[in-house]
């Protein structure tokens, strides 16, 4: 061999990041799956009614997901502007650099070679989606909230109920709230599939090791940072 | 629950209602007072309709539970309903379809509540009154100059605001809607919004809403307390009057401003088929085995999970049934536009058509995942074939 290819480890998420994102991950799955079935449910035949209790467990299963994503993506939202590794809420701006977003679209268009300069923690187009996944999950959560509202009326959910009860209101009652959360959650599925797509795929263009990333948090990078 | 047990907390509660009750007797005395007596003994009317003293009883307890009282409240309900028809009401007709008056004043076999609205001292009401045209201006007017600040106005119906109010004009002088309403609520002690389409505009006001039409209180830019529902039930419309009655007052009310002993808590926390929601037993089509055993509408389009009211609990029709219970899904009627928040009607919300046409939420999600699991797979083969690298990266 005569070129070695040499590659030097950079720290590129912190463990709360990495904890927080393979929370949401799972979570997020949970949730699909539940919803799913709260959205298009199929009957249950056997057995006798009092013995039953799939839709109420399912409902369960979820409410209690929901509100574990509610605190995870407070934790994120903490994250992002009081990290001590890296508060990264400017990064989520990355994609108002105009001319490294027209660079990056024509790199992922198998365009050009030149991928756009890596200025801040996401590219331009990571950033907006990115940008657009916490504006789902904020979304996500509020209209969460307001549908679990008014079947717990008592303790925090209720508390919780009485300040985001104009929103519902706003948006025209439960009914339309509930029409957005099932919009939303086809926006997680894209997402999904997108972000698992590119992590992939950048890790077999650039050959720094972006999926693994996630987990040990380390890109390996040709140049010594 | 523990709170209950609580001694000091039962006390406090009793005195409350105890300085409650004194509040209502001196609030009932001062109507005795300023009132004009009552049309009919209700004693005399209970008894030509073949109630009984035994039946008043039996539905003054339960009128006291609806409103959320407790049981010592029963007397003083009573004594409010034997002054039911001292209360003057001018009961305006606007765009709707008369429905809510039907269902007030028409039933088989009257109960209580069908009686008290029957002996309620209407000066105006364009349906049933016997005077038309220039008397009937002239009924209106009497009752307005006679009961002012007193009188109930009980509005039933949206109002255009198009064309300046045109689309609706009323009467022999030609008034507009919106002229009317003015004259009238602003002369009322309370305005009482009967029906969805008083309320919130329903009907009148689905999309495209031609005539632009509104809810009273937002055409008005008043406040009212709204019966909502298409049409609303007898019990809630009485139970508010009689709560008026008693207290001087109108009940509390949430912010859509339905009173929340009514509408408090949605059709599906009372709903008798709920053990079926929960227990995964659902109806998938008209007819089938589990319609047959009264299993749950969620899929054939019931709309109870997302609408507030007490039909469950109440039912029509003299308690005889209501919608769920004969083998319908409800409809969400008493919800702000639900003739197009609640729509499709006999499908789950889930497949709400939002683009237009036949594409619902799920098929156009379907497709576009489709399309993106395509455009990937072909993304990345051309990946791989052209053997995409980037230059100069650190």
């Amino acid at each position: 061999m005569e070129k070695t290819d040499i590659r030097f480890p950079k720290k590129e998420w912190s463990v709360a990041v990495r904890i927080n994102h393979w929370c949401m991950v799972s979570f997020i799955m949970m949730l699909v799956i539940t919803g799913i079935y709260i959205a298009k449910p199929f009957t249950y035949l056997s057995g006798e009614t009092y013995y039953k209790f799939l839709m109420g467990n399912t409902r369960f299963v979820h409410i209690l997901f929901g509100v574990g994503l509610v605190l995870i993506f407070i934790w994120r939202v903490y994250l992002m502007f009081f990290s001590r590794f890296h508060a990264d809420f400017k990064d989520f701006f990355a994609f108002t650099d105009i001319k490294n977003t027209i660079a990056q679209i024509k790199f992922y268009l198998l365009v050009s070679n030149k991928p756009a300069e890596h200025k801040y923690l996401y590219g331009p187009l990571q950033s907006l989606a990115y940008g657009g996944l916490m504006i789902m999950l904020f979304a996500m959560c509020l209209t969460g909230v307001i549908l679990m509202g008014p079947a717990h009326s008592a303790g925090l959910t209720g508390f919780v109920y009485k300040l985001v009860k104009p929103l519902e209101n706003i948006m025209g009652g439960l009914a339309v709230v509930r029409v957005i959360h099932h919009i939303l959650t086809w926006g997680f599925i894209l997402f999904g599939f997108v972000h698992l797509y590119m992590a992939f795929w950048y890790d077999c263009v650039f050959q720094e090791g972006t999926v693994s990333s996630m987990i040990a948090g380390l890109l390996f990078k040709k140049k010594k940072h | 629950m523990g709170r209950q047990k609580d001694k000091s907390y039962q006390s406090t509660v009793s005195r409350q209602y105890r300085q409650l009750m004194e509040q209502c007797k001196i609030n009932l005395d001062k109507m005795e007072q300023e009132l004009p007596p009552p049309r009919d003994d209700l004693k005399d009317t209970l008894k030509e309709r073949g109630v009984s003293r035994r039946d008043f009883l039996k539905w003054a307890s339960l009128t006291t539970s609806a409103l959320m009282l407790p049981p010592m409240f029963k007397p003083l309900v009573a004594r409010a309903a034997e002054n039911f028809s001292r209360l003057p009401v001018v009961w305006l007709h606007f765009a709707e379809c008369t429905g809510c008056s039907e269902a007030l004043l028409r039933s088989t076999y009257p109960n209580v509540d069908d009686i008290l609205l029957d002996t309620i001292s209407l000066e105006y009401h364009e349906t049933i009154m016997a005077a038309a045209g220039y008397q009937a201006e002239a009924c209106l007017e009497k009752a307005l100059h006679d009961f002012p600040g007193k009188f109930i106005c009980v509005v039933e119906g949206a109002i255009p605001m198009g064309l300046d109010g045109h689309y609706l004009t009323l009467g022999p002088k030609g008034k507009t809607g919106l002229e009317v309403a003015k004259e009238v609520t602003s002369k009322a002690a309370v305005t009482i919004c009967i029906g969805s389409c008083s309320c919130f505009g329903n009907v009148p006001a689905a999309k495209p809403n031609p005539t632009d039409c509104l809810g009273v209180g937002d055409a008005l830019g008043i406040k009212t307390i709204n019966i909502a529902g298409c049409p609303p039930n007898p019990v809630n419309f009485v139970g508010t009057l009689l709560h008026y009655l008693m207290f001087g007052a109108l009940p509390p009310c949430d912010s859509l401003g339905r009173p929340v002993w009514a509408y408090g808590k949605r059709i599906h926390d009372y709903c008798e088929r709920r053990p079926h929601y929960d227990a995964g037993e659902y109806v998938e089509e008209w007819g089938d085995d589990g319609a047959k055993k009264g299993w749950c509408l969620y899929k054939m389009g019931c709309k109870g999970p997302y609408t507030f009211a007490n039909c469950a609990k109440v039912r029509f029709n003299a308690g005889v049934s209501w919608p769920v219970m004969a083998g319908h899904g409800c409809i969400g009627c008493t919800e702000p536009a639900f003739w197009d928040s609640m729509a499709p009607l006999e499908k789950p919300i889930a497949e709400k058509n939002v683009i237009g046409g036949e594409v619902t939420v799920d098929k156009a999600g379907a497709a576009l995942l489709g399309v993106t699991l395509a455009g990937m797979a072909a993304h990345g083969v051309i990946s791989a074939i052209k053997g995409h690298k980037p230059e100069n990266h650190d």
